[in-house]
């Protein structure tokens, strides 16, 4: 800090930011006039929104890094590819969210507005440039999904999950706090590029309070990822939040984690590598052995796919710990292809359940084959790409990841990440086998509005598709974080 | 193009017998049958190019970004493997169109079928080890579909359950090997990986990488012990046995091994893994299939038998021998897939395939009969039959053997050894079934099946038979290329001649014939082989308690961490945390600095000490509330006063100030709470905070005094220098809360604001019973607002008052300002609804909050944006030093109008609060 002179912002490089802001008090505020009858307006207003900021992004889109705000905000191209995926994501969310809230009585304004300041808050991660930024999108994402856990009032399971989110999340925020201000303090910077700068021209590394800085920070990033050990609160708020939310949860904050270990971690801790990485070998172990090992013994589907996304969050720690661009661009990947797959996998949750019923046990899906052979052969496809089965995006997307950390030498870590890949691929095709091998239970027909089934469809297919070619997203990828 | 064609027909031509079932069976069968003739064609118009020794090389790129190129080579050995897969998938189809009953959905069966063979074909004509991995894979998953196709039976769901846990387990690791060996040769493509021998066997990575690729072609090949899944896959329709039993998914592994064997072969780690698993399967094997009742258990054993035997070929690394190994392949797939079809047709015609039911069949089926024995003959190894060229072949290998020393005896022995038993059970094959007396009680009464079923047999067991009589002028040419193409390098000196004259392998061939006829009839007449009951496989029970134990694990983890309660998550999460924190300190030694962190002076000494005490008895008593209340304010109080002493008067006023409204409010509470709070958790629970809390304050103290101990800047000294030439003022705190921070503080008043508008909205006609007893069944107090208070609190209002507009005044400069000055007058406007009660109060102070809270954001808003008006940024303070008459100098900055507002704010939202959460329960009063 030098002068107290104030410079203009350039507001332009924030645009869809402070559109999407915009829209979501906008919208909080005609809601307040809708009519129940009218309230759909709510939700094609916020569809008008994402679709807005995604013009807006794209528009404004340059090759060039730009930092505004005082260098605390930064625009590139990692972050608009990033954010483009939110909004779609997030889209689809609102989309197959519609008739499922509708059926129960939820379907109100709150939904969309918390869901678009959640996008808010994950648009102020991705380009955060400070670590005061990278705070402030990080709790405001907290605080919506917070606030839309407990959105179903009267149900225990729900206000109990908000309730643990809520406590556990502060205390993992004020670890995070905790360590960002330990990094305050030895570089006199909050920047990520000044703090990155002075971190890499360090000459020793046993600076305790830099030791613990990292500590602190790992500790509070493990805990928003749903990393083991800081993965309690993951299950018990996928299982009971409303499906609509836990979608929601499941998909687009994941990217926006992404997001946040890069800045975080890679730009602005890059000169500690040696340090974090070995905590992220471990939490990436842990995480899988975990993660796919509570799995087997679910009954619950969401439970199970919440503990399928701490074992994939595991992978995705295993990219980012390589510490190359590879690895990083394979992380990246692995994580917009798991949130179209999770998007899908809750999603069939949705599109199964109906008024009074929810379809979210293993049993549920029994004999899906004999019900809608269509639709098994969707999750069928889902499930073989969450496992990693060749030919599906999936499995590239491990094998990508795979790859770079052999290229890092750390071809240890890759068996050890194979071998629970093993482990994990038993219960996706567990579901698999329910679904094609035996009796129906619920033979109720499907009960879902024609435009979830068209997106239900087509987010299958893309999953297919994306399997039979995926360069165009790696090169996407690569291209983001050269 | 070719290649791709080849591929591609089947994998998308599986579309078509799911399309055409509609028009029959036959049709379903046709559209299947062309769709395999058509590459077939295309693959033999190649035969010149290929039998002359060239390489047919294509390629696309597909996804650059991680090495996988779609690229496709055709030499010897994939010619070879490519003509069984498309020759003996066109005669499975067509056996399977006879075989199948009208109950079953062909369509379905083709569709699988195809696919399997698509993903056969990517394999052997993958010029990718990526490429190649991907088929590998997709054949695990279209086999798994294959063997559970009568989905109706458990046996077969389990059968293909774990037949895909296997071979897709053992693809993982293949996946894993594969990553190793690209690694160490920089990339995936066959021709480079082939051409870089030195650098792979040199590699310090190769042991494991060679484990690992083994592990997967060991699972898919069936060795042991990976290989009970296959005798378990027997559930699946014969024709699929037949097919992925004989000259497909199971010969993937050995293709594998076949196709890296340049680059892999000759180490000595090579050698003892290859070799010595495929000695103890061949033997095995062999051994167990005597045993086996079902006459596809018996084949299925065979099988993994003869798998072993084309391991150890392979294993034994001279050049003849991996001759002798392609050869068996050829041979194998021939008689295997014969026997295979001809088991079909017995369990078809006469409804078993139990082989102490099936006897004298022969008087039935002469016809079937005579198939069998053929192509029986030749698994036994009978001169004349293509059996016994490749077995011979390999008995002269396992003489040549130089590698294990004094012990080179011990392959041949095993090798004769499992040449006697697999005469026995190619014996037993023939012999129990079509002689052995009559029938015992058949579903069925059997007869020769339908002409067609048996075409297929009859051209294959034709195969085995002009191969045995005439190798030099069928099988050789096809031989000498895929063999050429595995071996990388020239040919070896063989000779495909029947007849060597008398030599050792002969004489071993001798005695395992005789060998083997005898151990059959001893077993039979001797032993009552019927009568033998085997256990099922280790392997099998290994995979079922694995399975077992790898859900119970599950639940016991799921158990200990994720019992729903938030309590333990807390635990456990601190626990975490403490050990992560504990960690620099291991790693870097806890140890103070340099830098003396002062001494303390004795003032300070006591309100540590009395700091400490409090919160200890905080903690101590806090179920008795109200005590618990008590210590809570001592803790507040010692805090402030520890601000004074770092020379914060402000933070120690507005400490002071919070402290006393949030006491206010946490009484009010208290009123509709029990007075002490119940135990709820055990002893043991509470030990186990106790040590979380004291080692985490532990922790934090000492991360305290280790960096209190460090030489250190503060950034106190740039607030000081800037604080009157910035802010125009001199108390910097207050500078830098309305001045360089103000923007924060603008954004703390709408937060304030915001959640007196939420405690309004959510409380604000909330009525709740009071109690006409406390709980401890005591009157309230019969005088609820005592003279003497009420009194007292009126001459402090205006006191009060002119305290809290010469705090808001001063501010800038001395301590002060306008949330202090805020808390000062709601305080006192609060001490008269607590003197003189709501009625009374609220009649005479008629203040409307909400307004206020909008009028006070207002003007702090408006300070802000006036700013802009004179072209500087947002909040920027403008500031002049004015003399007024009375009151002396008074500086007046534009932030004094933004404290105004912030003032305003503070008083209304607290008052919102206390007054709201106030009403609760209050009576009406009277």
């Amino acid at each position: 800090m030098s002068s107290m002179t104030f410079e203009m912002p350039n507001f332009a490089l924030a645009l869809p930011e402070i559109f999407v802001l915009s829209m979501a008090c906008l919208i909080l505020l005609i809601d307040l006039f809708l009519s129940d009858r009218n309230r759909v307006l709510t939700y094609l207003m916020s569809q008008a929104t994402l679709v807005g900021a995604a013009i807006l992004t794209v528009g404004l889109h340059s090759g060039e890094p730009q930092l505004t705000f005082g260098g605390s905000f930064i625009s590139d191209t990692m972050g608009d590819v990033l954010k483009v995926f939110i909004y779609l994501v997030t889209a689809v969310v609102f989309l197959y969210s519609r008739e499922y809230l509708r059926v129960r009585q939820l379907f109100t304004g709150e939904y969309f507005v918390l869901g678009l300041f959640g996008v808010l808050g994950m648009m102020v991660m991705v380009s955060a440039h400070s670590f005061l930024t990278i705070y402030l999108g990080l709790e405001l994402l907290s605080l919506s999904l917070y606030a839309m856990v407990a959105l179903q009032r009267d149900s225990v399971t729900a206000t109990e999950a908000a309730m643990k989110y809520f406590v556990l999340g502060s205390l993992a925020s004020g670890m995070l706090l905790y360590g960002l201000s330990m990094f305050y303090g030895v570089t006199g910077s909050l920047d990520i590029a000044e703090v990155g700068a002075y971190l890499k021209q360090l000459p020793g590394d046993n600076n305790i309070v830099l030791a613990f800085g990292v500590v602190f920070v790992v500790v509070g990033l493990a805990f928003k990822l749903g990393a083991v050990p800081f993965h309690m609160w993951v299950p018990d708020v996928y299982h009971g939040a409303p499906t609509s939310v836990t979608l929601y949860i499941g998909t687009a904050p994941k990217i926006a984690a992404f997001a946040m270990l890069m800045r975080l971690l890679v730009e602005g801790l890059g000169g500690l590598h040696v340090q974090w990485q070995d905590m992220l070998i471990l939490l990436a172990i842990v995480s899988m052995a975990v993660g796919n090992i509570i799995a087997i013994a679910q009954g619950n589907i969401k439970r199970m796919l919440a503990y399928s996304t701490i074992a994939h969050v595991g992978f995705l720690l295993l990219g980012v710990l390589t510490g190359t661009a590879n690895g990083y661009s394979s992380a990246m990947f692995y994580i917009i292809v798991y949130a179209i797959m999770a998007l899908g996998g809750f999603g069939m949750i949705m599109l199964l359940s109906r008024a009074g019923f929810e379809s979210d046990r293993i049993d549920d899906f029994k004999g899906l084959n004999d019900r809608s052979p269509w639709f098994a052969f969707i999750m069928l496809i889902l499930m073989i790409s969450m496992a990693g089965v060749p030919v599906s995006v999936g499995f590239w997307a491990k094998l990508a990841v795979l790859q770079a950390v052999v290229r890092a030498d750390m071809t240890w870590l890759a068996v050890v990440a194979v071998i629970f890949s093993v482990i994990g691929a038993y219960y996706y095709l567990r579901i698999v086998k329910v679904m094609y091998f035996d009796k129906a239970e619920e033979t109720a027909p499907l009960a879902s509005s024609f435009d979830m089934r068209v997106a239900m469809s087509a987010n299958g297919l893309a999953v297919f598709a994306l399997g039979v070619y995926p360069s165009a997203l790696t090169a996407l990828c690569a291209a983001a974080l050269k | 193009m070719t290649l791709l064609l080849i591929i591609l027909f089947p994998l998308l031509g599986a579309a078509l017998p799911a399309v055409a079932v509609r028009w029959g069976r036959n049709a379903s069968a046709g559209a299947a049958a062309g769709v395999t003739a058509i590459p077939l064609a295309l693959l033999l118009f190649e035969t010149p190019r290929v039998l002359a020794g060239g390489t047919i090389e294509a390629g696309w790129r597909w996804v650059p970004a991680i090495g996988l190129d779609l690229t496709f080579r055709l030499d010897g050995l994939g010619f070879l493997f490519a003509l069984l897969i498309l020759g003996i998938g066109l005669l499975v189809i067509l056996y399977a169109r006879y075989y199948l009953s009208q109950r079953d959905p062909v369509g379905r069966f083709y569709v699988f079928l195809l696919l399997f063979m698509g993903a056969m074909l990517g394999i052997v004509l993958s010029d990718n080890l990526l490429l190649l991995l991907v088929f590998w894979e997709l054949t695990s998953l279209s086999s798994f579909l294959l063997i559970g196709y009568w989905k109706h039976h458990a046996d077969a769901r389990q059968g293909a359950r774990m037949a895909l846990a296997i071979t897709g387990g053992g693809g993982l690791a293949l996946l894993a090997g594969v990553l190793l060996l690209g690694h160490i040769v920089g990339s995936f493509e066959l021709p480079v990986v082939l051409r870089s021998r030195e650098l792979i066997q040199g590699s310090p990575l190769y042991l494991p990488m060679l484990t690992l690729i083994l592990l997967g072609a060991f699972t898919k090949s069936a060795q042991f012990p990976f290989h009970f899944w296959l005798p378990h896959a027997m559930s699946a329709p014969t024709p699929v046995s037949a097919y992925l039993h004989s000259a497909t998914m199971v010969k993937a592994g050995v293709f594998l091994l076949a196709r890296l064997y340049p680059v892999l072969s000759g180490s000595d780690a090579w050698f003892y893994l290859v070799s010595g698993t495929g000695l103890v399967t061949l033997v095995f094997a062999a051994y167990v299939a005597m045993f086996k009742h079902d006459l596809k258990g018996l084949l299925a054993y065979s099988t993994i038998s003869h798998l072993g035997l084309i391991m150890l070929l392979f294993g034994l690394s001279t050049p003849l021998a991996a001759v002798a190994g392609v050869f068996h392949i050829i041979n194998h797939a021939t008689f295997k897939a014969s026997l295979f079809m001809a088991a079909g047709i017995i369990d078809h015609e006469s409804g078993s395939r139990d082989m102490r039911r099936l006897n004298g069949l022969w008087k039935y089926m002469p016809h079937t009969a005579t198939l069998a024995m053929v192509a029986a003959a030749s698994m036994a190894g009978v001169p004349l039959f293509n059996g016994f060229l490749s077995k011979e072949m390999f008995f002269t290998e396992a003489l040549e053997l130089h590698q294990t020393g004094t012990l080179w005896w011990i392959v041949p022995a095993a090798a004769t050894l499992a040449g006697v038993f697999a005469v026995a059970y190619s014996l037993r094959f023939i012999h129990d079934v079509f002689f052995n007396g009559e029938p015992v009680d058949l579903p069925r009464t059997p007869h020769e099946p339908p002409r067609w079923m048996k075409v297929p047999v009859e051209i294959l067991v034709v195969l085995c038979l002009l191969v045995g009589i005439f190798p030099a002028y069928t099988v050789a040419p096809l031989l000498n290329v895929a063999a050429g193409s595995v071996l990388g390098g020239p040919l070896p000196e063989f000779d495909l001649a029947i007849w060597h004259g008398f030599t050792f392998p002969l004489l071993m061939s001798v005695v395992a014939l005789s060998g083997g006829v005898l151990v059959y009839f001893a077993l039979q007449y001797r032993f009552n082989l019927h009568m033998i009951v085997q256990s099922p496989s280790p392997g099998r029970r290994f995979y079922n308690r694995g399975l077992a134990w790898l859900t119970g694990l599950s639940e016991i983890v799921t158990g200990g961490l994720q019992n729903g309660s938030l309590q333990r998550y807390l635990a456990l999460l601190v626990t975490v945390i403490l050990l992560a924190g504990a960690f620099p300190f291991w790693q870097l030694g806890w140890y103070s600095g340099s830098r003396s962190p002062g001494m303390m002076d004795g003032g300070s000494g006591v309100a540590w000490l009395l700091l400490v005490v409090s919160a200890a008895c905080t903690v101590i008593w806090h179920r008795q509330r109200l005590l618990a209340l008590v210590f809570v304010g001592v803790t507040g109080l010692m805090v402030s006063l520890i601000f004074v002493r770092f020379s914060a008067p402000d933070l120690a006023l507005t400490q002071i100030l919070v402290e006393v409204v949030s006491i206010i409010l946490l009484l009010l509470a208290l009123y509709l709470l029990p007075q002490t709070t119940p135990r709820e958790s055990s002893v043991t629970r509470r030990m186990r905070d106790a040590g979380l809390a004291v080692a985490a304050g532990l922790g934090a103290a000492g991360l305290v005094w280790a960096v209190l101990t460090r030489p250190q800047d503060t950034i106190s000294g740039f607030f000081l220098e800037q604080s009157v030439p910035g802010g125009g003022g001199s108390n910097v705190v207050n500078v830098i809360l309305v001045d360089f921070r103000g923007f924060d503080t603008f954004g703390e008043i709408i937060v304030l604001a915001i959640a007196a508008l939420g405690i309004y909205a959510m409380i604000g006609g909330l009525r709740v019973e009071r109690p006409a007893l406390d709980p401890a069944r005591r009157p309230w107090a019969a005088d609820s607002h005592p003279l003497l208070l009420r009194v007292a609190s009126r001459i402090l209002l205006p006191l009060a008052l002119m305290v809290s507009v010469y705090l808001l005044l001063r501010g800038h400069n001395e301590p002060g300002g306008g949330f202090i000055a805020g808390l000062v007058t709601a305080v006192a406007l609060i001490t008269q609804y607590l003197a003189s009660g709501i009625a009374w109060t609220e009649a005479r102070l008629r203040l409307d909050h909400q307004r206020m809270i909008g009028i006070g954001v207002l003007i702090a808003a408006l300070t802000g944006v006036a700013s802009w008006f004179f072209g500087a940024p947002f909040l920027t303070s403008a500031f002049a030093h004015w003399h007024l008459p009375v009151l002396g100098e008074l500086p007046l900055a534009s932030a004094m109008i933004f404290d105004l507002g912030v003032y305003l704010t503070v008083v209304a939202t607290t008052m919102l609060m206390l007054v709201t959460l106030g009403k609760i329960g209050a009576r009406e009063e009277v």
